[in-house]
């Protein structure tokens, strides 16, 4: 049964991702630790906080077995100060920087199978710390937009002021949004723009503008680009120049 | 500093279980499938392992159910959780494998690939490939192909300068990320050919073309 979803994730497939990053809980409960398929996790002993996957860690929030401690960038000083660099006007092109990454654990080798265990690199979400209490205070991690919506829904008691965050989200959102769109302006066949710090829901957001664009202008402009190639190709070869030429007029005349 | 922190790091490396990373490449093989454009090999060895563990894990689920102890009902509400979750993942990336625009929409161009390098499919989806043909075939040839002359009833003819095989488009734009720095590709902007430097942590929009090899390396992967 083929799928019958458009290439490109969709948003509650961008939650679910989510779902997989690290959080710290605060247990109520005790609870052994279990051997799942996404690896052992650690036992619980309150008051001792552990370090769960979202998607367990609101599981055991709904059933009031624990409590959920926020990572320190989704708090009222961590985004109100990225929300100052997100609004600095000599930043005003770029995004806030995402957080440190940790040095590559592998090199990759052309002789790898597709996805070889031994030179695999890991990613969002499952970079150690990056939404857990020891994450970077003053930078957005992938799934920011993401994990603050869940957190805000599921755990806003465990917030000391959920009310700001909320519209800190909600602000930084705007902001980047509106980055996102005067970026657009840059959009041009050849597909090399530069994204760094963006979040993954806002890549599903513009996924389908941003490609549509981009493969649209990539359509009009094919017969320009390759008359481009052939002349770069001739002009290596140093070959007469005379149709070069022919396709300037060519050019002209369209 | 750099230095203790390199050997944290080699340190803190086998530390992470197998399981957590076959749980990763499990999340980048789906994500990578969801957003190409054309279709990638296929992880024999990845999807072997992780099917044998959910198949563990269900009798597991099922031993415990029948002793039915009222202090592992919860045990069971996660494990159940994280099961599903698992196979929604090895679901959705077989799903996105045989979708419309990859074995399906181009099945004659994914044959033809199957052929030059066998390991692009498995066992079962080249069955299934060669089965969907065969059924298309003779429903084409049944309903209209056979009254038309000899020579236009090939459904994969090349003569003529265009191809009938239908190809995905390579030249497609797609998010990506690098995990490795990976030397420089090129891109075609307005004013000619260009060259970038992918750097490790950065994100791009570009043509899947030119970033197909990293992917296939691990260097970058798709957003």
């Amino acid at each position: 049964m083929a799928l019958p979803l458009p290439p490109g994730l969709t948003p509650s497939e961008v939650g679910f991702l989510c779902e997989m990053e690290l959080v710290t809980v605060i247990p109520r409960q005790r609870l052994e630790g279990l051997e799942l398929l996404g690896g052992p996790t650690q036992s619980l002993n309150p008051p001792f906080p552990a370090p769960l996957p979202l998607w367990l860690a609101l599981l055991l929030k709904r059933q009031k077995r624990a409590n959920i401690s926020p990572p320190p960038w989704l708090s009222v000083e961590g985004l109100s100060s990225i929300l100052q660099f997100e609004t600095d006007n000599r930043t005003a092109e770029v995004f806030s920087p995402a957080p440190a990454l940790p040095q590559p654990t592998g090199f990759g080798s052309r002789h790898d199978a597709y996805l070889s265990q031994d030179s695999l690199e890991f990613s969002p979400p499952f970079l150690a710390d990056s939404s857990t209490t020891r994450s970077q205070s003053n930078a957005l991690p992938y799934h920011w937009l993401e994990l603050g919506h869940l957190l805000l829904t599921h755990a806003s008691d465990d917030f000391d002021d959920p009310d700001t965050v909320r519209r800190l989200l909600r602000d930084l959102r705007e902001v980047r949004m509106s980055k996102l769109r005067k970026g657009f302006k840059v959009l041009d066949a050849g597909a090399g723009v530069k994204m760094n710090g963006v979040g993954g829901m806002e890549v599903a957001e513009v996924r389908g503008f941003v490609g549509g664009i981009v493969d649209g202008l990539r359509k009009i402009n094919r017969s320009r680009e390759e008359s481009r190639k052939e002349r770069e190709a001739e002009e290596r070869e140093n070959g007469l120049g005379s149709s070069s030429y022919q396709d300037d007029e060519d050019d002209m005349q369209l | 500093m750099e230095d203790i922190e390199d050997i944290l790091a080699s340190v803190s490396k086998p530390s992470i279980p197998q399981r957590t990373r076959d749980l990763q490449a499990l999340t980048r093989a789906w994500v990578n499938e969801r957003t190409s454009p054309e279709l990638l090999p296929y992880p024999v060895d990845l999807v072997e392992r992780v099917t044998d563990r959910i198949k563990t894990q269900i009798e597991t689920i099922e031993e415990m159910t029948g002793t039915m102890d009222p202090k592992s009902n919860f045990t069971l509400v996660i494990l159940q959780t994280e099961l599903e979750r698992f196979k929604f993942l090895v679901r959705s990336f077989l799903r996105a494998r045989i979708a419309k625009r990859k074995i399906d929409k181009y099945a004659l161009h994914c044959r033809q690939l199957a052929q030059t390098d066998p390991a692009i499919l498995s066992p079962l989806e080249q069955q299934y490939l060669q089965s969907h043909q065969a059924l298309l075939a003779s429903h084409y040839s049944a309903s209209f192909l056979s009254s038309f002359p000899q020579a236009l009833q090939k459904l994969d003819d090349t003569s003529g300068g265009i191809s009938m095989v239908d190809k995905p488009d390579e030249d497609s734009a797609v998010f990506c990320r690098v995990l490795r720095d990976a030397g420089s590709v090129e891109i075609q902007s307005e004013g000619g050919a260009a060259d970038v430097d992918l750097k490790r942590g950065d994100v791009w929009v570009l043509r899947w073309s030119a970033v197909k090899d990293s992917v296939v390396t691990g260097d970058v992967e798709l957003l």
